[in-house]
């Protein structure tokens, strides 16, 4: 029986998947007629393969366009009958972040993917000229497959992609829940299940179409190396390659960076680099992506090194889809903390990959005779030489990091072939305990040659150089540089002595590598290039990558928790043998109530929430005082914020905030809050014998009894004509060397009835009573007691982060390098088509 | 033998030295049982929260304690105290890696990974409240 359904929304969802559809098949024609337009002997048989082609692609993009929109459509309008709409938003989602839902799931980046395809694809119908047919086979291709992962059809019993646009009422998972049946099943649907808490955040809209434009315009100079593979025109497709391959490495980075930048700015890893498999996958495309571009120029200018620039664009753009497989097959589930969840389209993912991987390289070595090579073998002291040494270097990189981010997959495949039986293992592979540890000190390595070669190679002329003209140029900058590292490693303090003085020792060497970096490239646009800064596009980069590199070795080796909780040290902790693993990052802070960290005087003033704004907002005033009068020196509130429930869960998702310098960072998050509802305070009172003089400790201090005073004063306690009223007069010292005053009052009342007033010191929660006087022991009965439930605190953590501008800057300036690149490349380019 | 072809080789002799020494860092998933033998050395322990026995967190009195017991895959339960605040959300992780060391009885662990259930679980729509 067919169950009429009330109220829903069908039409976008129907023509989004017919766009989805449209778009799988359109792909499909286009990259046939492509394939046959280049392999078509005749003109006029090509022509018209390509024209079908360009119609049949066109039509794709703009069914591609049509699918985002109806998505978009109904993510705005909260049609929550679709599963995705219900799965990633909800009513009280900013409209601002409602791009962030679009990409939040696995097939809306899919559809990302897909449109930066197409937007590139229409750009190369109007520029690709000849090479127009073979690069856009290859894109085409790429569609079908991207499409495929969105169709949601089922072909020869296997689900073949995940259509985006599945009724909430169709998803297998609720395939026979009662509340299906029902007709008017919407009315019960009110919201949705709403954005994950930690991708709501603006850089969320932003980096994920950066960084798949990053994927995206991979394929490019994959799609032009194999195309000169194809047509055996070897050589002639790096020109317009060239600036393709400048931009796909600009913009990958970019993004790149820009999760780093989110990670800093909005997540709490600690900073803006974790070496989570994620961030990994998408970095080593990026490292073999540069390799390529400078072999590409190796060659360009040499002859040399054309075999392994079409190795390095080939390998980058399988490197894209092998991160494709890390983050979205399910694999990673152990080991990473950010990548998607498994929507059972591993076997998609790996036939994407084989697609594209095998008959490129399959190709490459069969014709790996005809490419042709230059027999003179090239000089030692040549740039081409040492430009492929770099691309060397940078695949050394890669394939460390690739080797350690894979262990997932080592697992599936040692499980999978019964190795493990064979040698007897009984457990699987776990990533190294110290992830960073183990990545830094090989990276840090490679850093360096790659810093000096940096520096260095930019002065060595292609095919020879004299040997004079090179020593004489490159004294200079070699001095400055060691003399700016001395100047930063004696007034830097740079030492870091946590790991041992390998590593110190590596870090000096590195400091100075990517100075030198700096330093070098600088002077190289007047050294070099006389100061013609139109044709200072690589330099200009270079210094960006230098000042990267300074940046991330400063902030790093000198990174400082400020947090310290010193309070628990001497009790065992700090300098026992526990101290490292407890490194006491958290630091309580009470209400109101000055805790010193590091230089200065944090106090946590309370919190706010602000209407139609989930999260609250904590106030913490940070003060720093002149050491020898006390006078403020400086002093300033960060904010930082946090989600504390997610659907009526207790949950906390913090939100740092950092007060910026310029040469430095101080960057707070909290990490843990009371839960305000709990049950009332089941403290109790604690009683104690003590005489004047005598000290009572409780857990944040101790007190002591100065004395009794007649006639006491307490705000509490209103003297009558017949009181004999005495006040315990307490000094009480807590541990962060404040002080308060204390007078809880007895009083016995027309000598018959006891009154005991007790005095309080809000900010610790210390509640004191007077209960008695023992006249024969000369002492006093004093009752403490100290609530933690009605306390109002935060526990959080801060650091130190200096000279990250440093890296920020850094990346501004490659990108401007990567732009004046690209502008001469493409310049060069046309006047040489117009000459010809 | 061309220059570069002496360069390549040697490169990829390093590059197999430093998978090979790196290799050294891998550890594998261990038991309480394994980590008591070895007492003192750091183990990557898989298991699941007890929860039948209490955890405990107060910041209040250490900010950086917090302690609650697990079972590994053997079924045997340990206590646990880990140095750091207590991870959000800890009670629904379905499993949780634990790095750290064994000592008097006690694992000491510096870090906690936590398997959350995947999303797929939580999205069967429940209607009941609605």
């Amino acid at each position: 029986m067919d169950t009429k359904y009330i109220g829903e929304h069908l039409l976008p969802g129907q023509i989004g998947h017919f766009s989805a559809v449209l778009a799988f098949v359109a792909a499909m024609v286009a990259s046939v007629s492509y394939f046959m337009s280049v392999q078509s002997k005749e003109d006029l048989l090509k022509d018209s393969w390509k024209k079908i082609a360009r119609w049949a692609f066109i039509i794709q993009a703009i069914a591609v366009f049509s699918t985002f929109g109806s998505l978009y459509y109904a993510l705005y309008n909260h049609y929550f009958e679709y599963k995705y709409v219900w799965r990633n938003s909800s009513r009280d989602l900013p409209v601002s972040y409602l791009l962030a839902s679009f990409w939040a799931d696995q097939e809306g980046s899919f559809l990302l993917w897909s449109i930066w395809h197409s937007v590139i694809g229409l750009l190369l119908l109007r520029v690709g000229k000849k090479w127009e047919a073979p690069v856009m086979a290859t894109l085409s291709l790429a569609q079908v497959f991207l499409g495929s992962m969105l169709i949601g059809i089922y072909i020869l019993g296997y689900r073949v992609g995940s259509n985006p646009f599945l009724l909430l009422r169709l998803a297998e998972e609720n395939q026979g829940l009662p509340w299906v049946a029902n007709a008017n099943y919407l009315d019960f649907i009110k919201d949705g299940n709403g954005l994950n808490l930690s991708l709501q955040n603006y850089w969320m809209v932003i980096h994920p179409p950066v960084l798949f434009l990053g994927f995206a315009s991979t394929i490019i100079p994959f799609a032009y190396a194999f195309a000169g593979l194809w047509t055996r025109e070897y050589k002639e497709w790096i020109k317009p390659a060239l600036p393709w391959s400048l931009f796909s490495a600009m913009i990958l980075g970019t993004g790149i960076m820009m999760g780093a930048a989110w990670a800093y700015e909005s997540l709490t890893f600690g900073g803006y680099w974790a070496w989570d498999p994620v961030e990994n996958a998408s970095l080593v495309p990026w490292l073999t992506l540069v390799a390529g571009v400078h072999t590409l120029l190796a060659f360009k200018f040499s002859g040399h090194a054309l075999k392994s620039t079409f190795f390095f664009f080939f390998i980058t753009f399988v490197l894209i889809l092998y991160s494709t497989f890390l983050t979205r097959s399910g694999v990673l589930g152990d080991t990473s903390v950010h990548s998607f969840t498994d929507l059972g389209m591993s076997g998609q993912l790996l036939v994407l990959m084989a697609v594209f991987s095998i008959p490129s390289f399959a190709l490459l070595i069969i014709r790996r005779k005809e490419i042709p090579t230059v027999v003179k073998e090239e000089s030692t002291y040549s740039r081409e030489f040492w430009l492929f040494i770099g691309a060397l270097i940078l695949m050394i990189s890669a394939i460390q990091i690739t080797f350690t981010t894979s262990i997932p997959v080592w697992n599936k495949i040692i499980n999978g072939l019964g190795i493990k039986k064979l040698f007897g293992l009984e457990q699987d592979i776990a990533p190294p305990a110290d992830g960073a540890l183990h990545f830094n000190q090989i990276q840090i390595w490679i850093a360096i040659v790659i810093g000096l070669l940096t520096a260095i190679v930019q002065y060595l002329k292609y095919k020879d150089t004299p040997k004079g003209f090179f020593t004489k140029k490159i004294a200079i900058p070699t001095i400055i540089s060691l003399v700016i590292t001395i100047i930063i490693g004696i007034f830097g303090d740079v030492n870091y002595v946590a790991y041992g003085p390998g590593l110190q020792y590596a870090i000096y060497v590195m400091l100075f590598a990517s100075v030198y970096a700096v330093v070098g490239n600088a002077m190289y646009i007047f050294i070099g290039q006389k100061g013609k800064l139109r044709a200072a596009g690589a330099s200009v980069a270079h210094v960006g990558f230098g000042m990267v590199l300074l940046g991330i070795l400063i902030s790093s080796a000198k990174k400082e928790v400020i947090s310290i909780d010193r309070m628990k040290m001497l009790d065992g902790g700090f300098f026992g043998k526990e101290s490292k693993e407890n490194s006491r990052e958290n630091l309580m802070l009470p209400k109101n109530f000055p805790v010193q960290m590091g230089d200065y005087h944090v106090t946590y003033a309370g919190d706010s929430v602000a209407p139609g704004d989930a999260k609250t907002y904590y106030l913490v005033r940070y003060e720093r005082r002149d050491p020898a009068n006390g006078n403020i020196l400086e002093k300033f509130t960060l904010h930082p914020d946090a989600f504390l429930s997610n659907k009526g869960q207790q949950q906390l998702t913090p939100n740092p905030d950092s007060r910026h310098y310029l040469t430095k960072d101080i960057f707070t998050y909290i990490t843990a809050v009371p839960i305000k509802d709990e049950a009332s305070d089941t403290a109790q009172y604690k009683s104690h014998e003590i005489a004047p003089g005598d000290s009572v400790f409780f857990a944040n201090g101790y007190m002591i009894l100065e004395g009794l005073q007649p006639q006491p004063q307490n705000r509490n306690y209103a003297a009558q004509p017949n009181d004999l009223a005495v006040g315990a007069q307490l000094k009480v010292f807590t541990k962060n060397n404040e002080q308060y005053n204390l007078l809880p009052v007895y009083s016995l009342r027309d000598n018959s009835y006891e009154v005991v007033v007790p005095d309080t010191v809000s900010p610790l929660s210390l509640y004191v009573k007077f209960s008695k006087i023992l006249p024969k022991e000369k002492k006093i009965v004093l009752q403490v007691k100290e609530s933690d439930t009605f306390k109002d605190y935060i526990v959080m953590k801060a650091f130190i982060f200096p000279f990250i501008n440093v890296l920020w800057l850094g990346i501004l300036v490659m990108v401007i390098g990567f732009i004046m690149s690209i502008v001469q490349r493409v310049k060069a380019n046309r006047s040489k088509t117009i000459q010809s | 033998m061309k220059k570069s072809n002496i360069v390549l080789l040697v490169l990829i002799a390093v590059a197999i030295g430093v998978i090979v020494t790196v290799a050294g860092d891998f550890s594998t998933y261990e038991t309480f049982a394994t980590a008591r033998q070895k007492e003192g050395k750091e183990f990557q322990v898989i298991g699941k929260l007890d929860t039948t026995k209490t955890m405990e967190y107060n910041p209040v009195k250490d900010a950086n304690l917090f302690r609650f017991h697990v079972i590994d895959k053997t079924g045997e339960t340990r206590p646990v105290v880990f140095y750091g605040t207590k991870p959000t959300d800890f009670e629904k992780a379905e499993s949780v890696v634990l790095t750290g060391k064994m000592a008097d009885g006690e694992f000491k662990c510096s870090k906690i990974l936590m398997k959350c259930p995947s999303k797929y679980k939580n999205d069967q729509v429940a209607l009941g409240k609605a």
